[in-house]
């Protein structure tokens, strides 16, 4: 009990020693975490979403309606033969004509102006592995009932390239932040083990063990790090929360993330700092024990 | 109690500070260590408590061999050893009493126990009218004998004194001497090192007197001419 509070003491005591520093300190992890929270839900946003649209539709065939419609079956045929190829649906002009007038409901002038019939017929392809579209494309080539191929697996993996060269962005930004972070933690422990050298001094003649010595600084830097961690994350939550009702949300992505990996970011996080806490503080006053 | 054999230390540059020094102070002894300011007073008793590594030969104090002592387990060889040094080392910002009471309170004393204990200590200093002021309120003397209670607090079985009376003059530095052997009287085994002849004349104790690092005298009740 007098040693657990001796330690609570003095931690409390170090942070009002210099609060501007352990304000700074708490605000680069802060800033630190929250970029790695916000990195790490985007990308698990994106990666639903790709998942969700990879099981989608993958190639679109547009057909040349000049070709007779037994040409068309017989396109159809040949691709529901391809071992790539899950399914095959052929796609009228007349659903054709009923998906653009759902699609484009708000714009009564322009359903007025178009001129359905030059809506094609299509094959729309669904592929057991949608990376095999390009096989797809380069089979269907200089086939006479084909006029035009369109497919969804480049638009997927140009958004999923800039997917991680964000993630790599952010990571890297978050860990310059958090080695400003490390520094001035190091920096806050040893201006207090400077103050309280004569303090440390006594303690060691009076026979107090390194760690007892230590740990009202490492208490300090892991204070700091788990109050910059947990209101980060707490943001982050908030962040997610608020794009639920957004705009965006309400647009193609799906903002929706399982309630099990926040849970499991949030804890990892938290760990993360507290090790993060435990390091700093051991690297900060190793030496000011030493002496 | 305490047991040197063939003892040196050779700092780094290679100044010698203590020679092949053997030495056995018993349960309950009262010993002067003398010899002029850098014969070796102070690195004999770092020595004791391994504030220095000895370089060559075996310590041993409180039953405890100093030399094998992993770094680790310093503390608890501190724990059985009182020390004491010249400046008296105290919080500014701690009166007498919380000075005295830091040793137990970081040993994680219970609070009943820590203002019983720390109580007596300060009866045993006679520093009952001190007890509330800070070091800067205090004298020199006052400042020694708070360093002195706080040495005790935690029962040591050594006291290692180093020059408390450095800086006191011959009045103030008798009653440290008589608070030193009223503590010796209680059982504590007291190694005083000090350069003052009068203060070790007065009272014909064991000395062990250094010169260059090697002890040139160890006689029971001598005394010291200052050569």
């Amino acid at each position: 009990m007098g040693k657990f509070s001796y330690v609570l003491k003095n931690t409390i005591l170090n942070m009002r020693r210099s609060p501007l520093l352990v304000f700074a300190t708490i605000i680069a992890v802060l800033v630190s975490s929250f970029l790695v929270f916000t990195t790490l839900s985007a990308r698990s946003i994106v990666q639903n979403n790709t998942v969700r649209w990879q099981s989608g539709v993958h190639v679109v065939v547009f057909l040349d309606d000049r070709v007779t419609t037994s040409a068309h079956k017989q396109l159809q045929e040949s691709l529901e033969s391809y071992p790539e190829v899950r399914l095959v649906d052929y796609f009228s002009k007349s659903e054709a004509k009923d998906e653009f007038q759902v699609l484009f409901k708000d714009q009564p002038e322009l359903l007025a102006e178009v001129d359905f019939e030059i809506l094609p017929s299509s094959l729309r392809i669904n592929l057991n592995n949608p990376s095999d579209y390009t096989l797809i494309i380069e089979r269907l080539e200089g086939n006479p009932a084909v006029k035009e191929i369109r497919s969804s697996g480049e638009a997927i993996e140009r958004l999923l390239s800039l997917t991680d060269t964000l993630v790599i962005s952010a990571s890297a930004f978050a860990l310059l932040i958090g080695f400003a972070a490390f520094i001035l933690i190091i920096n806050t422990l040893r201006l207090a083990a400077y103050s309280k050298r004569k303090e440390i001094k006594i303690m060691r003649l009076l026979g107090a063990s390194s760690t007892y010595i230590r740990l009202p600084f490492t208490l300090e830097a892991v204070v700091e790090s788990l109050i910059g961690t947990s209101i980060a994350v707490g943001f982050g939550w908030a962040v997610i929360e608020y794009s639920k009702n957004s705009v965006v949300a309400e647009s193609i992505f799906d903002i929706t993330i399982a309630d099990d990996y926040l849970i499991f970011l949030t804890l990892s996080l938290l760990l993360f700092s507290l090790v993060f806490g435990l390091f700093a503080s051991f690297v900060g006053i190793r030496k000011a024990l030493n002496d | 109690m305490i047991n040197l054999k063939n003892v040196s230390l050779v700092f780094q540059g290679g100044s010698v500070a203590i020679s092949n020094v053997s030495a056995k102070v018993k349960d309950g002894e009262f010993v002067y260590l003398v010899g002029h300011s850098g014969s070796g007073k102070s690195s004999f008793l770092k020595l004791l408590y391994k504030e220095y590594l000895a370089t060559k030969g075996e310590i041993e104090v409180a039953n405890i061999d100093v030399t094998k002592l992993p770094k680790w387990k310093i503390p608890l060889l501190r724990r059985k050893i009182g020390i004491v040094t010249q400046e008296p080392q105290l919080l500014d910002n701690r009166n007498t009493f919380e000075n005295i009471s830091f040793a137990l309170e970081i040993m994680g004393s219970l609070p009943e126990e820590i203002d019983t204990k720390t109580n007596t200590l300060i009866d045993l200093v006679e520093l009952n009218e001190c007890a509330y002021k800070y070091p800067g309120q205090l004298s020199g003397g006052e400042q020694t004998r708070v360093s002195i209670a706080r040495a005790l607090a935690n029962n040591p079985v050594v006291l290692l004194c180093d020059e408390p009376t450095g800086n006191l003059d011959p009045e103030l530095s008798i009653q440290i001497i008589s608070l030193l052997e009223k503590i010796n009287r209680a059982g504590t085994t007291v190694v005083m090192a000090t350069h003052d002849s009068s203060i070790v004349n007065r009272r014909k104790k064991r000395i062990i007197e250094l010169k260059d690092g090697k002890i040139i005298r160890d006689q029971l009740n001598g005394s010291y001419v200052v050569r």
